[in-house]
């Protein structure tokens, strides 16, 4: 322990073992560097390409003739593009990637069968790849997040049977008793995604519902996904990181308990509160109004475990990007849950129905929360499958902010946005258009908001990159943020 | 936690749960729904779509349309929807049970289409609520050119396809003047030969001013512009989906030019051929033509139309006093109240 108090990294395999138990960790660490990387690579690949579709969107969204005459860039194709680019090329990549690494430590066991997840991860590329192209093409299915032609979903689907098969062998070859918390939410996501995504395509596409009940299902689906699917790793990787890297363990194990279980139970009942208004039966919107607020539950619980695992230890966001990353995405579920519980209110739903606030909704969820959980598990993870310290602390430094900033001043746009939108939507005596007016100059600063994430991806990119190519800092030292006072680490 | 049995117990059933209450169940309750028809069996509503309305929705579907546009009124108590004349009802499920895929849609950054084929001009409408005699009334009431007649007026002709019916501005200038007459659409249809393309501005007030005016003295919309094909008829879908700022300088929907052709006139100019004016005219001796795909989506959305009354649910028409938008005719009230 240096004097911040954050704990060296583990020496690499080659250091004598002297304690047994780092040795064990390292060599683990290393049995699951080819697969993760392969999961981590890919991830960062679809990010940049969803990241210049976003923009492209965004920008298209106030200029709609930029190049509209193309079939396959006019904005209603490249749109679900960079929404599936996003959900399942980048998040759900980058996410199994963490869920593997974190599987296999928490298991304490190496990792077995690795070509089900290569296997898994190029099957996987593939159905994105198609899904896109034939999104592009003019396949889509026109189901938000369920965009992908049924040709690519199947893929998708066998691919994921893989990961899934092996986090399940994993588990039967774990060691110890003792389940750790992130363990249940990656077993939980492991094991509710591949229920969601079947009955997903079975309602939709296979045996099709009648009617109205293909949009409760198609909600009931995107909801899901962004809470048992991403939600739950992104809790969990949460759970993992912040004790680990201030190396304190988490506050109460009680509370967690009640956290998963509540957020289980409820936040699986939300999606319908999207459709208020709509042609339903009013008790599917109340039920899933009244689970909403009840998610206030979980998110009590999450939040307080973590601010008290913290308390005493948030000087140390100032040297760990980690631990940087992972809080602000732990706060954001906070913002993100309770803003999902003001906008499914009947009174303010009525003015936000129908505008972009659902938009900054999914951002907030999407992005603000999951995807920098995800990027601070990457710089925890990245130098402990190649050996090597992330190069520049200036480039994370500049990644995290461009990335703050960005998702914030996107956020406050879109709902900004959203609530102009709105009312200008319920005030009959404005035209219609004047709904629309009225919206443009936020979308103009979404896109402002758009370049910063930009910036801070490719930042990101070109910092994994060098990772990758070996260029990293050969260190026993982790990169902190900023340089540790007195006689510490950084010296070295 | 300790033991597996307990945590696999627990994910499944939460989710068991869900799944059960949220698709399972609202399938047992409102998944099987059939037409509503009258006491003869007649009348039946909805009816299933034909092949080119079909393949429209797939078109709908492909080009992201769903993300603009909704295709929901809602109530009048839980918003302007009814009142923006986007319906006449709220909407219910029955409307869309024979609609695969459903885009119920989540933004309204475009309007509200669950009813723009009912907001057409009647001649030029679709085939597929000719069953009713109640239809038209709601109609007229949503569309801003209130004449009940014209709905029986002859251009209702051999509409096989809407893509045909479409075709022919020429003919809707020609037939009979019952319907161009009462509404705000005398300019425009006189259009063609003034070639004016001004923007909508110069509209409105011509549209107040008119002696048809619809029932309520009225808010601005909707525009018309001079020169342009009847408002939401199947010709102007064409120009608006070609040159989305022909119609409104503002407007922020993308053109959809890859939907059609531009191609040499032979013999005679097709009579799809889109009535295009100013910088967006193809040069002489060219004309520009929709494609198949493009005469489907059309079609697809000539055939959105809710109008027809559900039983179970209220039309505005039913709520005379509170609604400004009170139909003309009290007989589309009575009907669905029985």
């Amino acid at each position: 322990m240096n004097p911040a108090g954050i704990p060296l990294k583990e020496p690499s395999v080659s250091v004598a073992a002297g304690d047994t138990e780092q040795f064990e960790r390292a060599l683990i660490d290393a049995s699951t560097r080819v697969p993760v990387l392969i999961f981590y690579t890919s991830a960062v690949a679809w990010l940049i390409l969803g990241t210049l579709l976003a923009g492209f969107v965004s920008f298209k969204l106030h200029t709609p003739d930029l190049l509209s005459d193309v079939s396959f860039l006019t904005w209603g194709r490249v749109r679900p593009a960079h929404m599936n680019v996003m959900v399942y090329g980048w998040a759900s990549m980058a996410g199994m990637g963490t869920a593997i690494w974190l599987m296999a430590r928490l298991c304490r066991t190496v990792l077995r069968y690795p070509l089900l997840l290569v296997a898994g991860a190029g099957f996987w590329n593939l159905g994105v790849l198609l899904g896109v192209g034939g999104i592009l093409l003019g396949d889509s299915t026109g189901y938000q997040w369920l965009e992908f032609p049924s040709y690519a979903a199947i893929i998708l689907f066998a691919a994921y049977t893989l990961v899934a098969s092996w986090a399940v062998l994993m588990f039967r070859f774990r060691r110890g008793e003792q389940i750790y918390i992130t363990q249940w939410y990656l077993l939980g996501a492991f094991l509710w995604f591949p229920w969601l995504y079947a009955a997903g395509q079975l309602m939709l596409f296979v045996v099709p519902v009648q009617g109205v009940l293909q949009a409760a299902v198609g909600w009931w689906y995107a909801n899901n996904l962004l809470f048992l699917w991403f939600g739950a790793i992104g809790l969990g990787t949460a759970y993992y990181m912040i004790p680990k890297v201030i190396g304190r363990p988490v506050y109460s194990y009680h509370l967690a308990t009640i956290g998963f279980w509540s957020y289980a139970l409820f936040s699986s009942w939300t999606g319908m509160q999207r459709l208020v208004d709509g042609p339903f039966p009013a008790w599917m919107v109340t039920a899933s109004i009244a689970a909403t607020i009840l998610t206030l539950i979980p998110v009590a619980t999450v939040g307080l475990n973590h601010h008290m695992t913290m308390q005493g230890y948030f000087p140390l966001m100032r040297y760990s990007p980690t631990l940087r990353f992972t809080v602000f995405g732990a706060m954001s579920y906070t913002v993100f849950s309770l803003l999902g519980v003001l906008i499914s209110l009947r009174s303010v739903a009525r003015y936000v129905n129908f505008t972009q606030a659902s938009v900054a909704y999914s951002h907030l969820g999407l992005y603000a929360f999951f995807t920098m959980v995800i990027f601070g598990s990457m710089y925890y993870i990245v130098p402990r499958l190649i050996g090597r310290e992330w190069r520049y602390a200036s480039l994370i430094k500049l990644h995290f902010w461009a990335s703050a900033y960005g998702i914030g001043l996107m956020t406050l746009m879109l709902l900004a946005g959203g609530f102009m939108q709105g009312a200008s939507m319920e005030t009959p005596s404005l035209a219609f258009s004047e709904s629309v007016e009225s919206v443009l100059p936020y979308l103009r600063g979404r896109s402002l908001a758009g370049i910063l994430l930009t910036a801070s991806h490719f930042i990101f990119a070109y910092h994994f990159g060098l990772m990758l190519l070996g260029l990293g800092r050969k260190s026993t030292v982790p990169t902190f943020l900023n340089p540790v006072e007195a006689e510490g680490a950084e010296a070295h | 936690m300790k033991g597996l049995t307990p945590l696999f117990l627990g994910i499944f059933g939460t989710f068991a749960f869900s799944w059960m209450g949220l698709t399972v169940i609202p399938n047992w309750q409102i998944g099987h729904l059939n037409p509503q028809s009258d006491e003869e069996g007649t009348d039946i509503y909805p009816m299933p779509q034909s092949g080119m309305v079909t393949r429209g929705a797939r078109i709908y579907a492909a080009n992201g349309c769903v993300y603009c546009h909704s295709e929901q009124v809602r109530a009048d108590y839980a918003g302007a929807d009814i009142e923006r004349k986007w319906g006449d009802r709220r909407s219910a499920p029955r409307d869309y049970i024979f609609e695969r895929p459903v885009f119920l849609g989540k933004m309204r950054m475009g309007q509200d289409l669950a009813n723009i084929g009912a907001r057409a001009p009647k001649e030029e409408e679709s085939p597929a609520p000719a069953g009713g005699g109640a239809s038209p009334a709601p109609q007229g009431a949503a569309v801003s050119s209130p004449s009940p007649s014209a709905a029986s007026s002859p251009a209702t002709a051999p509409a096989a396809s809407p893509g045909s019916v479409v075709s022919k501005p020429p003919a809707t200038a020609a037939s009979p003047a019952s319907s161009s007459s009462p509404a705000p659409k005398g300019p425009a249809v006189a259009g063609p030969s003034t070639g004016i393309a001004s923007p909508s501005p110069g509209a409105p007030p011509a549209a107040a001013a008119s002696p048809g005016a619809p029932p309520v003295a009225g808010p601005p919309w909707p525009e018309q512009t001079a020169g342009l094909p009847p408002l939401y008829s199947a010709a102007w879908h064409h120009v608006h989906l070609y040159s989305p700022r022909s119609i409104n300088l503002d407007s922020n929907m993308p053109s959809y030019r890859f939907l059609y052709r531009t191609r040499r006139i032979n013999d005679a100019p097709s009579s799809d051929a889109l009535q295009l004016t100013g910088s967006d005219a193809p040069p002489e001796g060219w004309e520009i033509v929709p494609t198949y795909d493009a005469k489907c989506l059309v079609a697809y959305m000539m055939a959105l139309n809710q109008s027809h009354p559900l039983k179970d649910v209220r039309s505005a028409g039913g709520t005379a006093a509170a609604s400004s938008a009170a139909s003309p005719s009290p007989a589309s009230g009575g009907k669905p109240a029985k």
